[in-house]
Order: C-alpha cells, then sequence, then structure tokens
C-alpha cells in the first residue's frame, strides 16, 4: 500500500510538473501524506506550507499575478474554509487556479459523510468545473486538461483526489 | 496624524514597489503614489498574503502590503506563513486605527491587543511600533535598505483627506494593468492567449 501511495503521488507530481505547474500551496491531509512530502522533497517546485487554506489562495492569487502557475493542494474541510476567497478574490479578479482537493466522505469513506455530501453541490453553486479522479492512469491527463481549463477561463478548477487515485485504504 | 500622512511620508520612497492595498486606504495610497503596480483586493484580510505570494514569486522586487487592524486580524494564521517563507523583500505595513473604518466605525480588537507581539510570535524577526511620520519613514527605508521582512505598525486616527481623487478601476482593469506594469518592469512574459499557450 505504501508503496502504491508513493506512486501515485509521483504521478501527480509529475502530473502537475507537464502542466505547467510551478507554485503549490498545501495543507496536508493524512491520505495525502505521500503527496505533501513529494512536494516538499522536490526541488523544482515552489511550495509554501499553510497554516490555514484560506490565505493560500491569497499567496497564489499574488503568485499569479507575478507569472506563476500555481496549485494549491488542500482537503475538502479546507476548500469550505477557503470559499471566501475564492469568490472575491479568484473569481471576482479572474484568477486561475488548479485547486487538488481530497475527497473526504466520498463513497467508503468513513467518518466524514457530511463534508462529503456537500462538497460537490457547493462546487456546483461556486460555478467551478469539477473532475474527480478514481484511477492512477487518469492522473496526467486529468491534471493537464484542468489546467488549460484554469488558464483559459481564468478561473479555479477542482480536482478532487480519492483514495483509490492515491493509492490509500 | 491620519493614515494618509504616514501614507504621503513614504511615498517618495515607495520607487517602483508593487503594492497591495485594502479598504479606503487604496485611495490614499493612489493619491500619493499613482502606479499601475497598485492592487486593491477585495477580501478582507487577504491584503498580506497577496502581497506575500507576488514577494515570494519576485524575491528581487520590493513589495509592499498596505494592512488595516481589521483585516490583519482576520487573517492572523496568514503570519507564520510569511514568517516561515521570510521573504526579505516584503514590508508589511500596518495602520492601527482600531476600528472597521470601511464597515462602519465599529471597534476591532486591536485597542486590546499588540499586533507587534502577535507578528513577533508568529515569528517575523523585525516587527515594530513607530509614533510618527518621520520614524515612519526611517522605519520604512531602514526595512527596504536591509531587505528584511519587516513589520511597521502605527496607531492613527480613523478618516481621510475629503478630497481624495476617486478610484475608477475595477478589478478586472486593475488585474490586468497590474501584470502589464509587471511583465514590463519585469522583463517577463506573464500574460498569453489560450491558443498561443505550449500546454
Amino acid at each position: 500500500m505504501e508503496h502504491q501511495a508513493a506512486e501515485a503521488a509521483a504521478a501527480i507530481l509529475a502530473g502537475l510538473k507537464k502542466a505547467g505547474i510551478d507554485f503549490v500551496a498545501t495543507l496536508p491531509d493524512e491520505k495525502m501524506l505521500e503527496l505533501i512530502r513529494a512536494v516538499e522533497r522536490d526541488t523544482e517546485l515552489k511550495h509554501v506550507p499553510l497554516c490555514r487554506e484560506e490565505e493560500g489562495v491569497g499567496i497564489c492569487a499574488g503568485a499569479y499575478l507575478a507569472g506563476k502557475k500555481t496549485a494549491i493542494i488542500m482537503q475538502n474541510a479546507g476548500f469550505l474554509n477557503s470559499c471566501n476567497a475564492l469568490t472575491t478574490t479568484s473569481l471576482q479578479f479572474q484568477i486561475p487556479l488548479l485547486m487538488l482537493i481530497y475527497y473526504a466522505g466520498d463513497i467508503g469513506d468513513r467518518g466524514f459523510t457530511t463534508l462529503g455530501s456537500i462538497t460537490e453541490p457547493v462546487l456546483k453553486a461556486m460555478g467551478f468545473r469539477t473532475y474527480v479522479l478514481r484511477h492512477g492512469d487518469e492522473i496526467e491527463d486529468t491534471l493537464r486538461g484542468a489546467q488549460i481549463l484554469a488558464e483559459d477561463s481564468k478561473r479555479p478548477v477542482a480536482v478532487l483526489l480519492t483514495k483509490s487515485a492515491l493509492g490509500v485504504k | 496624524m491620519q493614515r494618509y500622512d504616514y501614507l504621503k511620508a513614504i511615498a517618495g520612497d515607495a520607487g517602483d514597489a508593487l503594492a497591495v492595498c485594502t479598504g479606503w486606504a487604496a485611495r490614499e495610497w493612489w493619491a500619493v503614489r499613482p502606479s499601475d503596480g497598485n492592487l486593491k483586493t477585495r477580501t478582507l484580510g487577504l491584503v498580506s498574503s497577496i502581497a506575500a505570494g507576488l514577494a515570494i514569486a519576485l524575491p528581487r522586487r520590493k513589495v509592499i502590503a498596505i494592512d488595516g487592524d481589521g483585516a490583519f486580524l482576520m487573517n492572523l494564521c496568514g503570519l507564520p506563513t510569511i514568517a516561515r517563507q521570510n521573504p526579505g523583500n516584503f514590508l508589511h505595513l500596518l495602520f492601527d486605527n482600531e476600528i472597521f473604518e470601511a464597515s462602519g466605525g465599529t471597534a476591532t480588537a486591536s485597542r486590546d491587543c499588540d499586533a507587534v507581539t502577535l507578528a513577533q510570535g508568529a515569528g517575523y524577526k523585525h516587527a515594530l511600533w513607530v509614533h510618527t511620520p518621520e520614524e515612519f519613514r526611517d522605519g520604512f527605508t531602514s526595512a527596504w535598505k536591509k531587505n528584511q521582512l519587516t513589520l511597521l505598525a502605527v496607531k492613527v486616527e480613523p478618516g481621510q483627506p475629503p478630497d481624495l481623487p476617486p478610484l475608477k478601476l475595477d478589478e478586472l482593469e486593475n488585474k490586468y494593468r497590474f501584470i502589464r506594469y509587471v511583465e514590463a518592469t519585469e522583463k517577463q512574459p506573464i500574460l498569453n492567449p489560450g491558443f498561443d499557450s505550449k500546454l
């Protein structure tokens, strides 16, 4: 399992780079541990570890204005924490952001069903195009495609990371 | 003394620094330092985080955040993140009038807490209160020369001059002009239409 998680993390990191991402803000979830570690170890990406997700939306917005291609990695609870910034900074100024969101409370995930049940409705209500990533072989195309959408629409785009995509139980 | 008196004191020293403002301070800053390198934010609290993102992405460019006590207290989580990155090119200016001025004037918590102590606790190695426009200017130019992350905080009276010119930019025009200004002054392409992208 650990091996699978490390492989998935490496594939996601490689996918981010192929999508042109060079600036990543993160706040961990246990299920994304290998991914966060891979981002930490990487020497090409600029990594900004966060204390709360909403400030990360601001940091990524500033970095975008300076020419960076930005992504934020967070749990869906963190996405909910960020809704005002995503509205009054990302949407209002039309700033792209690739959001990799761990889908806590997804089908089969214990303990977070309340969070899971409102994640996609809130993403939809905010107008964010959303892709649920379930298979490792979809990682590269999905991240690249989502970043193209983010850049061209100048809006945040969400990729929901599930346990199967992350190679974890 | 009002915020405007302090902004006037440093406007001539700000050069081509990128400046991120919020609330009523934006109109004042534009009046004393008109530039496409000014950005007015809309999310209360995020002025310091947006400015930090710029400073981290452009480490050789001076970046100024013009923060207020309401916004500062709303984004305390952002302070350790900034301190951890420790961008020396980032000057964090805090104008503390102890009220939510743009929201009607009710009191913030800043009368009973100390912003400089909060910043120091968050990891800012340089954070200080100043008390006059002269001290403010000295602190500003010193932090600029030493290239060290600094919170420069000052207590101010609420209010602003009545005859400031209105801001004529909406968020999008402000953004595009800001990015084009960064492109021109950094000699670095940033925006390109999708059909011209390599992705």
